[in-house]
């Protein structure tokens, strides 16, 4: 996923590309938004304008799409999504002593972004893996039997 | 392969690829989906090196397949053509593999599955129990494939249901086929699919579509992402089979966007199916023109209900429709539309294969074929199973899924995520089929189960279940978007020991509500976690609202600390652990006897209730809490520690308490505590109950128990032993005498007889008795061959006492199975470790003798019945199985009663059938105003540590009743200061439980020397700083 920090003004022929795509099919606002976040990260207001006017679809219609789906995000998001569970196993075994680690190092409080946007932090409900509890994912990376010391050295293989 | 254009050049190419499969090249097959999480990617790179740098490409084929189900042992192997399983290994492990498995053909011993019930070593998959108790239909090939191979997916039959169809069956006959085999929806809601086809078919217009349900947005289920990672074509196959059967020519499989791998797989499997022909225009030559796309959910659970569904398709916010008119008859669009679940279309090919009756010869009578499940929580085998519709529960989870880790109770499985209903233990026997379930107010649902033992609360449970659907409820409709809500506030406010006396009512009446009038089936079912964890487990609702009590312990608002909350005196176990692990032992023992005045005692033969939910028994082993207690009694004797006792000023009142067991001593600790003056009065010759009459020494040594009652009778107690209560000294006497207040705590001490014919022949033993004469120093002569019969503690003190004053051979005789006997674990151990032989299942039915002495026993076998009322299954003789043994003396030991021939002819208090007195559960007042009762006099045989809480009930009650105060006030803890205790460095990660030190066999034998020897104070400190601290992680 690539970031862009909110001074910069996204790209919007990247947008009309990824329209221009879907010509001719029906039903396609989800899938261009998609896209579109996977491009930027995130989903630009200007980019929602633009998605708008070209799929002739009001405003107030593409805002509750957006407002209704977990996956958008309508602020700008680090380049790495850190997520730390929060399930039964991972909680038990002391998941809560991690995500204040990582809250402590990088500044962030979960739900938020680092202001050079290189992470953002959610907590999950469970990712499944309860067999490595404590579990924190990077991106697309899994981190068992995670203690607050083993924290920080992981977070610097990342930019 | 270019396009394929007619039947016979699928058979062509499916001939040749078999052809250009080597029967003797291996085949090591790496699960590429879940065990990703555990390193397989790193694995499969270590395979493709060591395969290079040795040049064995020719011999060795390296293939990422699907899940392999087995995913509690991640990361799996499976080397064909051996069928060799491994599991938990390492990319370090591989060299090895490589050398001794694909080279030599050896097995490597360290990274074989070892079953933990027998401790056999079991290489080959298809013997693991996990999965030979399988029925591998849907997930045939799961596993087994690369699922973006398509020439793998096709040389096992792939794409030969697509041509059979075409070539050879008419949309009707595939109608027919699908009716005749009884599949149903497989998304949770059951519906018959053929007959869902039929109605899409005859719905008016020409559009039509088909549509794949892979929405899978339960908690725990990953059925669907199995079947889409794993075997993509065959849920296109499926697709493609219904919309040739309905009319349709496009398709759309929703997926959702938390499964990237899936929709990656899917879409390769898309483009080789359009490259193959298999999708696009004109079918295998046929008429028939299909194309699938996918659609990616964006995050919201709701969608994955049918119409929120298709809204999100059509690109809309995923709010449910009003149904009439059903996707049937209007769907996509407004067209004729079938949906159905991912599992559910992968269903239909080996239904067209092999036909209708073979299908429907699996399953009950209502519900047929197989069903995929994925087993989650507290469960050994977590992982995917697929099984025949109709298998009981209980084979699912205790066979199949290996039980509940760390030996503890199941308490009920979770079955449909946040749709489902819990099911409790006594329902385990029923078959896993729609019917069966909706009856009991649960539902199949989609696949997830999820288990819950004894540790898992259930309030919470249904709290957490509400909270997921409450946030995920798309607001549309009024009952679901508030009744919700409100349902997650009271749920959380009992949670957090808000909860009030209506709350119970409320969810019910609420839940009904939503259940019945919300608009879709997230709000329709939504209430089910709530309405079946109350009908099963009202008393743990309760308990938080009326006590403020987590039966798990696992509240957290409610619970300072597992070990704490659950300790019937509350003592502070984590505090007083803490202050062991820093070295102030003194301050240990001082903390203790703030809520538990028999430290010495209850370090040794406490049940340890605390250590069952104990935090650091999910890591490794629960701390030695109750060890750690007599560690710190032991020193407080060793150095004459004197814990000041905070004594109120001193009242007028005489209290009379009738019994000097746990129950007698406790309260007068803490009737003397609040200044009254206490007077126990106690038949026997010695004082402590029975942990003098019943416990013996080798468990309980004489001095620790009285040290223990030292420690109480200095604040002024008065123990008058050799004095019984009844004819000559009465409790109207007691009275007459000036006491105010009377607590009777008299124990059950009566042993039960036999109730078998030659049950008083000479030589057979009432067991407390026994017990008794022992510990006073009687002598007992037995003979040689004993048998006890009785599974509790009473039993198991008899059998060890009979091996140590000589028996040669010892029987314990039990009618239940070990899981159910209610001893000590540790104690059965010791009982087998110091040669006592249980037999489980079996039960006496006659004596038999010669002059007047026992000397043969008759016993038949048991197995286990229905379930009765307690909750426990009815043990039920086998007719035929009566097996004989000779035997010198027989102790029966089977359950006791308390012996109430003290009371006075005319007494007017209130008794049961079983001899009980009847009394006020929250303060003990019986029948007769100023009289208590408490202990196992009132509950029957129970533990030290109830007999001691009921204590500290009736002293509490006592000063209640003699100050003019409602008898209900004091009852509840009231929060308290705790004391400050620093974390000790750094908590160990992994360390085992320090062990016991005991006396040796040799040792033992003859004599009735304490086994246990008790804690160093350097391994106390080690033990102790085990702790978690759960007090500091609040």
């Amino acid at each position: 996923m690539k970031g862009r920090t909110k001074s910069q003004k996204p790209d919007l022929t990247k947008v009309d590309k990824i329209v221009s795509k879907y010509k001719g099919e029906r039903g396609v606002l989800i899938s261009v938004l998609q896209e579109v976040q996977a491009e930027f990260g995130w989903v630009p207001s200007q980019a929602i304008q633009r998605i708008a006017d070209v799929l002739e679809v009001s405003l107030g219609q593409v805002y509750g799409v957006l407002t209704f789906y977990a996956q958008f995000y309508l602020t700008p998001r680090g380049r790495n999504t850190i997520r730390v569970c929060r399930g039964t196993a991972c909680h038990v075994r002391g998941t809560k002593a991690n995500l204040r680690a990582v809250e402590r190092i990088l500044g962030i409080k979960e739900g938020e972004t680092t202001s050079d946007f290189k992470f953002s932090l959610e907590t999950v409900a469970c990712l499944g893996t309860c067999f490595l509890a404590p579990v924190m994912m990077i991106n697309r990376n899994y981190y068992g039997k995670l203690t607050p010391g083993k924290v920080e050295p992981i977070l610097k293989q990342y930019s | 392969m270019g396009k394929i254009r007619t039947a016979d050049e699928l058979d062509s190419l499916r001939q040749s690829i078999i052809q250009k499969m080597d029967p003797n090249k291996s085949c090591v097959r790496i699960c590429m989906t879940g065990c990703r999480a555990y390193g397989a990617e790193e694995i499969r790179d270590a395979f493709n090196e060591e395969i290079s740098r040795r040049g064995l490409e020719d011999k060795v084929e390296i293939r990422e397949t699907g899940c392999h189900g087995f995913c509690a042992r991640a990361p799996v192997i499976v080397i064909e053509p051996q069928d060799i399983f491994y599991q938990q290994l390492t990319a370090d492990d591989v060299a090895d593999i490589v050398e001794k498995t694909l080279v030599k053909g050896d097995i490597v011993d360290r990274l074989v599955y070892v079953d933990p019930m027998t401790g056999e070593k079991i290489p080959f998959a298809h013997d693991v129990p996990f999965y030979k108790g399988q029925t591998k239909n849907v997930l045939r090939k799961c596993g087994i494939i690369d699922p973006t191979n398509l020439s793998h997916y096709i040389a096992r039959d792939g794409s030969a249901a697509l041509s059979k169809v075409l070539t050879t069956m008419s949309p009707e006959q595939v109608i027919e086929t699908v009716e005749r085999s009884g599949l149903r929806g497989r998304g949770g809601a059951g519906f018959p699919t053929g007959r869902k086809w039929r109605l899409v078919r005859s719905a008016a217009g020409d559009t039509k579509y088909v549509v794949c349900n892979g929405d899978e947005g339960d908690p725990g289920a990953f059925m669907d992402r199995a079947v889409l990672e794993g075997d993509p074509h065959s849920v296109l196959e499926g697709m493609l089979i219904a919309a040739y059967a309905i009319g349709a020519k496009v398709g759309y499989i929703y997926v959702r966007a938390e499964y990237p791998i899936a929709v990656e797989h899917l879409k390769i499997a898309i483009s080789q199916a359009e490259e193959l022909g298999f999708l696009g225009e004109n079918i295998l030559g046929s008429e028939f023109s299909f194309e699938i796309r996918i659609k990616e959910g964006a995050g919201a659970f709701v969608c994955g209900e049918e119409t929120a569904l298709l809204m999100s398709i059509e690109g809309e916010r995923g709010m449910p429709r009003p149904r009439p008119p059903f996707p049937a008859q209007s769907g996509l669009w407004g067209k004729p539309t079938n949906i159905n679940n991912v599992e559910t279309y992968a269903n239909i090919t080996s239904i067209i294969l092999n036909g209708a009756d073979w299908y429907s010869k699996m399953g009950t009578e209502t519900s047929k074929g197989t069903k995929i499940f994925s087993m989650a929580g507290k469960i050994n085998n977590t992982g995917l199973v697929e099984v025949p519709i109709g298998i009981p529960v209980r084979k699912v989870i205790f066979d199949i899924g290996g039980g509940i880790p760390k030996g503890r109770k199941f308490k009920a499985v979770q079955m449909g995520g946040p749709s489902g209903g819990c099911v409790p233990e006594r329902h385990l026997d029923l078959p896993i089929d729609y019917g069966s379930l909706e009856a009991i107010g649960s539902i199949m649902g989609s696949g997830g189960m999820i288990v819950l033992d004894e540790n898992t609360c259930a309030v919470d449970i249904a709290r957490y279940f509400l909270s997921f659907v409450q946030s995920e409820s798309c607001g549309k409709c009024t009952p679901c978007r508030l009744g919700t809500k409100v349902m997650l506030d009271t749920l959380t406010r009992i949670t957090q020991g808000e909860g009030s006396e209506d709350d119970i009512e409320l969810l019910e009446s609420l839940g009904e509500q939503v259940r019945d009038t919300s608009l879709c089936g997230l709000g329709r079912t939504c209430p089910n976690p709530v309405l079946t964890t109350i009908k099963y487990f009202r008393d743990e609702y309760e308990a938080h609202i009326k006590e403020k009590r987590c039966p798990a312990a696992s509240c957290e608002a409610l619970v300072y600390a597992p070990c704490e909350h659950t300790c019937p005196v509350n003592v502070d176990a984590v505090g007083y652990i803490a202050l062991i692990a820093e070295g102030r032992f003194e301050e240990a023992l001082h903390l203790i006897r703030q809520r538990n005045p028999l430290a010495g005692i209850c370090g040794r033969v406490c049940h340890h209730p605390c250590e069952v939910r104990c935090k650091r028994g999910e890591v490794d082993e629960p701390i030695a809490i109750a060890s750690l207690k007599r560690f710190a009694a032991d020193y407080g004797m060793e150095h004459r520690v004197e814990t000041k006792v905070d004594v109120s000023q001193p009242k007028l009142e005489k209290v009379a308490i009738i019994g000097s067991g746990p129950a007698g001593l406790t309260s007068a600790f803490h009737l003397a505590k609040q200044g009254y003056k206490v007077t126990i009065f106690e038949a026997l010759p010695v004082a402590g109950g029975m942990l003098v009459a019943g416990i013996p020494e080798y468990r309980l040594p004489r001095d620790i128990i009285q040290s223990d009652i030292n420690f109480i009778t200095s604040l002024g107690v008065e123990v008058k032993t050799k004095t019984p209560i009844g004819r000559d000294l009465s409790i109207d006497d007691l009275f007459e005498q000036g006491y105010k207040a009377v607590f009777i705590a008299v124990g059950a001490h009566k042993g039960q007889r036999l109730g078998v014919p030659g049950d008083n022949l000479k030589g057979v033993y009432d067991g407390v008795s026994f017990l008794r004469d022992v510990n006073l120093g009687k002598n007992v002569r037995l003979g040689g061959k004993i048998a006890v019969i009785g599974g509790g503690n009473v039993a198991v003190d008899a059998a060890r006492s009979a091996l140590r004053l000589g028996a040669k051979e010892v029987y314990i005789i039990y009618r239940r199975s070990r899981q159910e006997m209610p001893a000590n674990v540790e104690e059965i151990a010791e009982a087998e470790h110091e040669g006592a032989k249980i037999t489980y299942l079996a039960t006496p039915t006659k004596l038999s003798g010669e002059n007047g002495k026992v000397n043969s026993m008759e016993c038949v076998r048991m197995e286990l019945g229905e379930y009765d009322d307690s909750g426990r299954r009815r043990p039920v003789p086998i007719k035929g199985s009566e097996f004989s043994m000779d035997i010198d003396a027989v102790i029966a030991a089977i359950g006791q009663v308390p012996d109430l021939s003290f009371l006075l002819p005319d007494s007017d208090l209130e008794i049961t059938k079983g001899q009980t007195f009847v009394v006020d559960p929250l303060t003990l007042a019986t029948s007769r105003q100023g009289v208590f009762a408490g202990g196992d006099v009132v509950t029957g045989p129970a533990t030290v540590i109830e007999a001691m809480a009921a204590g500290e009930r009736a002293a509490i009650s006592i000063h209640n009743y003699l100050t003019g105060k409602s008898m209900t006030e004091g009852h509840l803890r009231q929060p308290e200061k705790r004391l400050e205790i620093p974390r000790a460095l750094e908590t160990p990660e992994e360390k085992e439980r320090v062990r016991m030190p005991t006396l040796t066999l040799k040792r033992r034998l003859g004599s009735f020397q304490e086994v246990n020897l008790g804690y160093s104070a350097q391994k106390a400190m080690e033990e102790a700083k085990r702790c978690l601290r759960c007090d500091l992680e609040r």
